[in-house]
């Protein structure tokens, strides 16, 4: 392998895990918060693929201004679902079953209202940019790829400030360390974890219409997506957005370099066998692995 | 009163009515039994013919183009009459029993299964992709039905003995042949240099295996020609193939031929435009001029090749009339070549029940395996099964060209335009 093609690869890890790291987010606030792993994530990363498309195909919009937009549409959306379901659940410190259940079986609804609405034919975003590559000498960048990460850094900067600059942020901090001590100090539990679920479900929205400029979707579209998330946050440590981005590059960097000596067709058995490792190797994840050092120091 | 005695007392009465109802049932059934016996004495009224096919999940479209060329053809056997069955002396209408297997191996043998037994049907036409179609190819010999694939063409489905199978696409390694052939003639024509070097991407199932046999045969029959300097099997219906076309950049080949289903085609050529990759000539087996694909991608779908079972483009008058009558039944024109074999897997099952003269699945199956159907829309005209119950005809390359036209470029006899290659930068 040329320091080219080296350097190519590094690049598209970088990008990937971008992308990654924006899809996975959304999980982790909603875990952290209420220790719900909302296994309706790709449903709604779907849902957000279509809203982006929908906008573009029929208003003309631009997909990254649709990504925008998917925000807010998506974060009510959340909150009413927070209303209407999800504040329902019994509250625990454990995920429980009937959470999982319960999302589960929002994922089949939302999949196959997808088929009732969009049917099962897979639709793809093109714009003048899709097919554009950035050359820098003996590297090429491909155009959607870098405006996508842009797109994600973006949101992901923005968190963080909302995170450490806000009392919702801090709320949202306080209630993923310790619930109880959170509301002993004055948070409001139910309203912080209706917001929490809202911005979840915002991000969710969000990853899917960006994931839609580069790949085609269908009603099914998410399900890869989910275990890559899944990968992510338990790399990441569960409740870490720091563990999150160091998360989706290590997925991204171990997808992307593996696959020069592992053949493609085991490229999905790369992201089970690193959910199996961090699970029994690293249960705490990078976070942890990262604090326990700290604390040997 | 003790409940064992209250229940005793009960039974007599209990037993009377039950004595009575049988009586009133059997008094209401009785005059059934003739009006019973004279439709069996009549016969069958209709010709029950199962249709298992993906119109959902990720075959969904493919699926359903094979499905409609299969209603054509039952409609316009149905407006002529039907079909004529010596034994019964009256002429008979097909009748279809759909089943949509999702694009699900496991749905899609059982469906079969069920049309073969629940639903009593005379043969069952379906199958469509390879990894389908061997899911339910173990069910016909098992029932003794006779069962036609409109979209499966692994030699390894037909190589098992199985004695009710058949199949109206010609084998992939055949496709794998003919395009190589196809890039042969380039060289032998001066468009192309000796000794290019072919990067392999292969849909991990038969299919894939077969096509790679076919280029492999023919390199081996013709040295010098090309080289193959890389070779890698994928999952069908992924969604990133970044890594592997990272692994074909690395690789330098002139060349790129990958074996694909509609959706990895789209995803993967989008992924591949997107990386900026460029190779003398791409194809991506049997699909590259579906109209998803145009829409999809666009212009960057532009010199793509294909060797395909059927094109519209195929100067046979019966091809005309098909597209016509396709496009009036369904309200849009063929897209590639799905609705043609199944078509004329339909024409041929008629024409085999036909010549067996009666509802008998043996006598279908052995008509079938004899069966002519000289005005067929496939290449060559002339469709009959061969010994292992696969047909054995050849395909025909077409290229995408600029301003959304297809054309024919192989072979010489039947082309309608001519292939440009290499493809510009």
């Amino acid at each position: 392998m040329s320091g080219a093609d080296f350097l190519n690869l590094v690049i598209s890890a970088l990008l990937l895990a971008g992308v990654y790291a924006a899809m996975a987010v959304g999980m982790t606030i909603i875990y952290g918060v209420m220790k719900i792993v909302n296994l309706a994530h790709a449903g709604f990363l779907m849902l957000g693929a279509y809203f982006v498309y929908e906008l573009y195909e029929r208003g003309g919009v631009d997909p990254l201004l649709g990504v925008v937009l998917a925000f807010p549409v998506f974060f009510l959306f959340g909150v009413g679902l927070h209303r209407g379901l999800i504040r329902r659940l019994p509250v625990s410190d454990q995920p429980t079953l009937a959470s999982l259940l319960l999302l589960f079986g929002l994922w089949l609804v939302l999949q196959n209202l997808g088929y009732l609405v969009w049917g099962n034919a897979d639709r793809a975003i093109l714009t003048p940019r899709t097919l554009s590559v950035l050359r820098l000498g003996p590297i090429t960048i491909p155009t959607v790829r870098l405006v996508v990460f842009g797109g994600a850094a973006a949101s992901l900067a923005a968190l963080e400030l909302v995170l450490h600059r806000t009392w919702f942020g801090r709320a949202v901090r306080a209630l993923m360390q310790n619930r109880d001590a959170g509301r002993l100090v004055g948070v409001d539990v139910e309203s912080t974890a209706r917001v929490a679920f809202g911005v979840g479900i915002a991000f969710a929205g969000a990853a899917g219409g960006m994931l839609a400029m580069l790949y085609s979707f269908s009603p099914d579209f998410g399900s890869p997506f989910l275990l890559r998330a899944f990968v992510i946050i338990v790399l990441g440590g569960l409740e870490s957005f720091a563990g999150v981005a160091a998360g989706a590059l290590v997925l991204a960097l171990i997808e992307t370099f593996s696959i020069q000596v592992v053949p493609a067709s085991y490229q999905p058995a790369i992201a089970f066998s690193l959910l199996v490792v961090a699970l029994a190797v690293l249960p705490g994840g990078l976070a942890g692995l990262w604090a326990r050092r700290r604390r040997w120091a | 009163m003790s409940m064992r005695r209250f229940a005793s007392s009960l039974a007599v009465p209990a037993l009377a009515v039950a004595a009575a109802a049988t009586v009133l049932m059997l008094g209401l059934l009785a005059p059934a039994r003739p009006a019973r016996a004279a439709a069996a004495a009549a016969g069958p009224a209709d010709i029950p013919v199962g249709v298992v096919l993906p119109i959902s999940g990720r075959e969904a479209k493919p699926g359903q183009y094979q499905r409609e060329g299969i209603e054509l053809a039952i409609h316009e056997i149905n407006q002529a009459g039907g079909i004529a069955v010596k034994q019964l002396g009256k002429k008979l209408l097909l009748r279809e029993v759909f089943y949509d297997d999702g694009s699900d191996q496991a749905k899609s043998s059982g469906l079969v299964e069920r049309a073969m037994t629940a639903d009593g049907v005379i043969a069952v036409l379906g199958g469509y992709s390879t990894a389908l179609g061997e899911a339910e190819s173990v069910m016909p010999d098992r029932y003794q039905t006779p069962w036609i694939t409109t979209g499966a063409a692994a030699t390894t489905i037909f190589s098992h003995g199985y004695q009710w199978i058949f199949g109206t696409l010609s084998p992939t390694d055949l496709l794998g042949y003919t395009t190589a052939e196809f890039l042969g003639s380039l060289v032998n024509a001066g468009k192309l240099h000796k000794g290019l070097k072919l990067a392999l991407a292969l849909e991990n199932t038969d299919h894939g295996i077969d096509y790679e046999k076919g280029i492999a045969k023919w390199n081996q029959e013709h040295p010098g020609y090309f080289t193959v300097v890389f070779s890698e099997k994928f999952d069908l219906g992924a969604t990133d193939f970044s890594g592997l076309l990272q692994k074909i950049k690395t690789s330098h080949a002139d060349i790129f031929l990958a074996d694909a289903h509609l959706q990895d085609y789209i995803t993967m050529h989008r992924q591949y435009v997107q990386s900026g990759m460029y190779h003398q000539m791409i194809s991506y087996g049997a699909r590259g001029p579906e109209s998803d694909a145009r829409k999809a991608l666009g212009d960057a779908t532009n010199y793509i090749f294909a060797g395909i079972w059927w094109s519209g483009k195929l100067p046979y008058p019966q091809a005309k009339k098909f597209i016509a009558s396709y496009q009036a039944f369904t309200g849009h024109p063929p897209d590639s070549w799905y609705p043609a074999t199944a078509y004329d897997a339909t024409r041929a099952l008629a024409m085999a029940i036909e010549h067996a003269g009666k509802l008998d699945k043996t006598a279908i199956r052995d008509q079938l395996r004899t069966v002519v159907l000289k005005d067929s829309l496939l290449p060559g005209q002339v469709l009959r099964f061969g010994k292992n119950g696969q047909v054995d005809i050849p395909f025909v390359i077409v290229q995408n060209q600029p301003g959304g036209k297809v054309e024919i470029v192989f072979p010489k006899d039947a082309a309608t335009g001519q292939a440009i290659a290499p493809q510009p930068h």
